[in-house]
């Protein structure tokens, strides 16, 4: 069970005790509103604080330090869950009992993520301006290499087309235009202020003593002025209309993005329902979409569907010969139409409650997938437990799926095409 | 069956080898839900060439994958509809040297475990279905060519071999899957899939006397011929084409250079020098050393950047890969910089603690059933335990790894892949 545990105003730990891991891990996100003139900065940030601290002053000291803590490793954390943007730390390292008699990790650990969260090198004011710099090409770079991905980047053009009018459309990283124009001065700046009103989400999994890490993040925030603001709530899609969109590349393979919209959330009651009907729908290998438009029809060898919670928003891709874009809209929309007209088998149904209890009875058996679900679930307003969630998946039936089928409108299509076609 | 135990990783692994010669292990995990189940044949896509009751066959590029796409039928079963009532999520992978059928399930483990045997056992191709499977993998191979992290693998593969099989791409092209019959499934199934060339790893808290058990019923308990595979074409340590370079869409070059390695042994020797490989790549190019630091302050390097050792039958390199703007350069600064580490050593005191983290990540990934599951099966294949790590990284020394750094990392024995950007 998680314990929760305010440890002053704004700053929440989470703590999941447990000791059949080799490893701990340890995060600690700041929320902040989605907003395009900030989310870059957001990302970079973490990015600049790993290059270096006052007293580990390039990224080989850093290295060489998380190498005497037997290989631990500090990543950065930049999440989309909604209408905020997370941005933090991310630590794994092995548990005090692997290593040699005596050695100790989870405290030294602490103590360096204060460090690097408190204490990053500075030059006149402002982070380094050499760090930046790079960091800043990195992270043009990481968001320009989405095209590198085919399936990525027709799934980033969907959102960006389909949520014009919402912050879900600011791409997770910024845009690369926003990153240009950070400067050292006014970044660090902001990372004040980032430090002194953000809410704090802090998640541990480990067999260490809840106790200690919550000392050992007082000690972090004792040293910052807090006055910690309130987000406002997780709002619901704001439609700015949607249509269709397509571009070229010189590629072989089309993938074709459909995007639907409904008014179930994961805060509303529906919630359990609505992923069922999306692994009934286009989840795995028992889905509608796997064994008709693959497997009977051939037409494809990677299909699949997906549910935003956060916003209620679903996506189907498949990647395909350019010239079919047709003939599988028009079988995705079939599938869509059975299901809404509770054309379910007990077969399907079956399959695909299963598949998600199996995925909720195993999030506890994984550091990260409990640190994910909790934080995501925290963060994004679900407000279900996992043995919640677990009984309402049992007691969903082929009408509730029907149900929740039929909120789906579709809304956008985006398809990004060989330009041979 | 019997544990082993290893009390410095606190693990235990129960082993067996059944009389239908299959080999069995059960890694128990107390406390956790899930549980994956890997049924693995040694039967790769470089396997194409092999002698069976006396006759010899060389099967066409791609078919140990079509294969694995074609287990999932059943005469009159919906092998993958079952296994999702039980809750089992199922799927398989074919590598250059394996292929691998697994599930994960939280219950049900025992009615999952049959199936899985049952239908990675069972041969039924028609006509029918083979040639409908045409067009699924057609769209898969559409799918890597326009992905440019796997074609540019597959260019540093025939840049750096001349006659091994590595150089095929796994899937094989349009053209060679249109060669594959359901004899030639058949064959490949006869002489690959008896339980003497497999082998059934679990991972969970399972009864390990029950997998045992169920293996047996379903296998039956006598042995089959295995088919004998070509020993791969043993090369020159030079590469054939230093430089290879395509157009792609993507934003930045992106750069795979690879080093050509003398082919291991089997066994512990084969281990220890994959030990020796991975701290040379840490000690050359991990993100503790040197260069790293300089690459990355240069802007040569990202963190997209990284690397190892990796040995395929009859086969081993080094690489490293990922994006950057000039992978030349980057080329020109590793095989000066591995010249240095050849001369000058690597200090002990930097050189312990590299084996400690090298360590420390590696019991880390224990946590990961899925990791622990294909590293338990890959080395078994190599002949070797895979928990005895710790004792091997213990005996390797700096001095083993300064002369692999001076054997390896020449220029001759190198190959540089490149994918520019197409504007």
């Amino acid at each position: 069970m998680v314990q929760v545990y305010e440890l002053m105003s704004g700053v929440t730990l989470r703590c999941f005790p447990a000791d059949k891991f080799k490893q701990g891990s340890l995060s600690i996100q700041f929320l902040r509103q989605m907003r395009r003139e900030e989310a870059a900065v957001n990302a970079l940030i973490p990015a600049v604080l790993l290059r270096g601290t006052e007293k580990h002053r390039d990224l080989r000291d850093i290295t060489l330090h998380l190498d005497d803590l037997y290989g631990a490793s500090v990543g950065a954390v930049v999440r989309r869950i909604g209408d905020y943007q997370t941005m933090g730390l991310y630590c794994g390292f092995i548990e005090d009992r692997y290593a040699l008699t005596g050695d100790r990790i989870l405290e030294p650990m602490m103590d360096f993520v204060g460090e690097l969260l408190l204490e990053p090198l500075l030059v006149e004011g402002g982070f380094s301006p050499k760090f930046v710099a790079s960091e800043k090409k990195n992270l043009i770079a990481a968001i320009e290499s989405e095209r590198n991905d085919k399936r990525a980047y027709a799934s980033a053009q969907l959102f960006r087309k389909m949520c014009a009018g919402d912050p879900y459309g600011i791409p997770r990283l910024g845009e690369a235009e926003q990153v240009e124009k950070i400067d050292p001065v006014a970044a660090y700046r902001h990372y004040r202020n980032v430090l002194t009103e953000s809410p704090v989400e802090i998640f541990y999994v480990g067999s260490g003593d809840p106790n200690v890490v919550a000392q050992g993040i007082k000690r972090i925030f004792a040293q910052i002025p807090r006055n910690p603001q309130t987000l406002p709530a997780q709002t619901a899609f704001q439609d700015a209309g949607g249509g269709d969109y397509s571009e070229t590349m010189e590629i072989s393979q089309g993938k074709l993005g459909l995007g639907f919209v409904t008014p179930i959330t994961n805060r509303s009651e529906d919630f359990p329902a609505m992923q069922v009907f999306n692994t009934v729908f286009g989840a795995g290998m028992t889905s509608k979409l796997f064994a008709n438009v693959r497997e009977k029809m051939s037409l494809c060898y990677a299909i699949g569907s997906g549910y935003y919670g956060a916003k209620g928003i679903l996506t189907v891709f498949a990647g395909i010969d350019c010239d079919k874009e047709p003939v599988v809209k028009e079988e995705v929309l079939r599938q869509l139409a059975l299901c809404q007209a509770g054309e379910i088998s007990e077969e399907e149904l079956t399959a695909a409650r299963e598949a998600i209890l199996s995925g909720l009875r195993g999030v506890h058996d994984s550091p990260a997938a409990i640190e994910s679900y909790e934080t995501v679930a925290a963060i994004g307003g679900l407000k279900l437990t996992v043995p919640e969630y677990r009984a309402a998946v049992e007691k969903i039936t082929v009408a509730d799926v029907a149900r929740v089928a039929s909120t789906l409108r579709l809304h956008t299509t985006f398809f990004l095409k060989g330009v041979r076609v | 069956m019997k544990p082993t135990v290893y009390p410095r990783l606190k693990e235990q692994v129960y082993r067996t080898v059944l009389s239908n010669g299959l080999t069995v292990m059960v890694v128990p995990r107390p406390g956790f839900s899930r549980k994956l189940a890997y049924f693995v044949t040694d039967y790769g896509s470089v396997h194409r060439k092999f002698r069976l009751e006396g006759q010899e066959y060389e099967v066409p590029a791609g078919i140990a994958h079509y294969l694995e796409h074609k287990m999932f039928d059943l005469p009159d079963r919906d092998v993958s509809g079952e296994l999702a009532k039980l809750g089992a999520n199922v799927n398989a992978f074919t590598s250059y040297d394996m292929t691998a059928y697994y599930f994960s399930c939280t219950e049900n483990f025992e009615p999952c475990l049959k199936l899985l045997l049952e239908f990675v056992s069972t041969p039924y191709f028609t006509e029918e279905s083979v040639r409908k499977e045409q067009g699924i993998i057609d769209q898969e191979i559409g799918m890597n060519a326009d992905a440019p992290d796997s074609r540019i693998f597959e260019l540093l593969m025939e840049g750096m071999f001349r006659e091994h099989e590595i150089r095929v791409p796994i899937l094989g092209t349009r053209e060679t899957i249109r060669e594959i019959t359901p004899e030639l499934l058949h064959t490949c199934h006869r002489a690959f899939y008896t339980p003497g060339n497999m082998m059934l790893c679990v991972v969970g808290d399972v009864e390990p006397d029950r997998v045992e058990a169920l293996a047996l019923a379903v296998l039956g308990a006598e042995p089959a011929a295995v088919g004998e595979k070509h020993p791969m074409a043993s090369e020159e340590m030079t590469c054939p084409t230093p430089y290879r370079e395509e157009r792609m869409e993507v934003a930045m070059p992106m750069f795979q250079l690879g080093f050509k390695c003398r082919c291991p042994e089997k066994g512990e020797a084969a281990v220890r020098r994959e030990v020796i490989g991975d701290l040379a790549a840490e000690a050359l190019f991990g993100e503790s050393s040197e260069l790293y630091l300089r690459l990355y302050e240069q802007g040569l390097i990202d963190g997209s950047f990284g690397g190892g050792f990796e040995t395929v039958d009859g086969c081993a390199m080094l690489t490293c890969g990922g994006d950057s703007d000039d992978p030349k350069a980057l080329q020109e600064a590793i095989l000066e910089q591995g010249a240095v580490l050849a001369k000058k050593g690597i200090p002990e005191e930097a050189f312990l603690r590299m084996k400690r983290s090298a360590m420390g990540r590696r019991i880390r990934d224990l946590d990961s059933f899925d990791s622990t599951c294909f590293r338990l099966c890959a080395y078994h294949f190599s002949d070797f335990d895979y928990m005895e790590f710790p004792r091997v990284y213990e005996a390797v020394t700096a001095g083993e790894v300064q002369a692999f750094l001076g054997e390896v990392i020449r220029r001759e024995n190198s190959s540089l892949a490149v994918i520019a950007p197409i504007t």
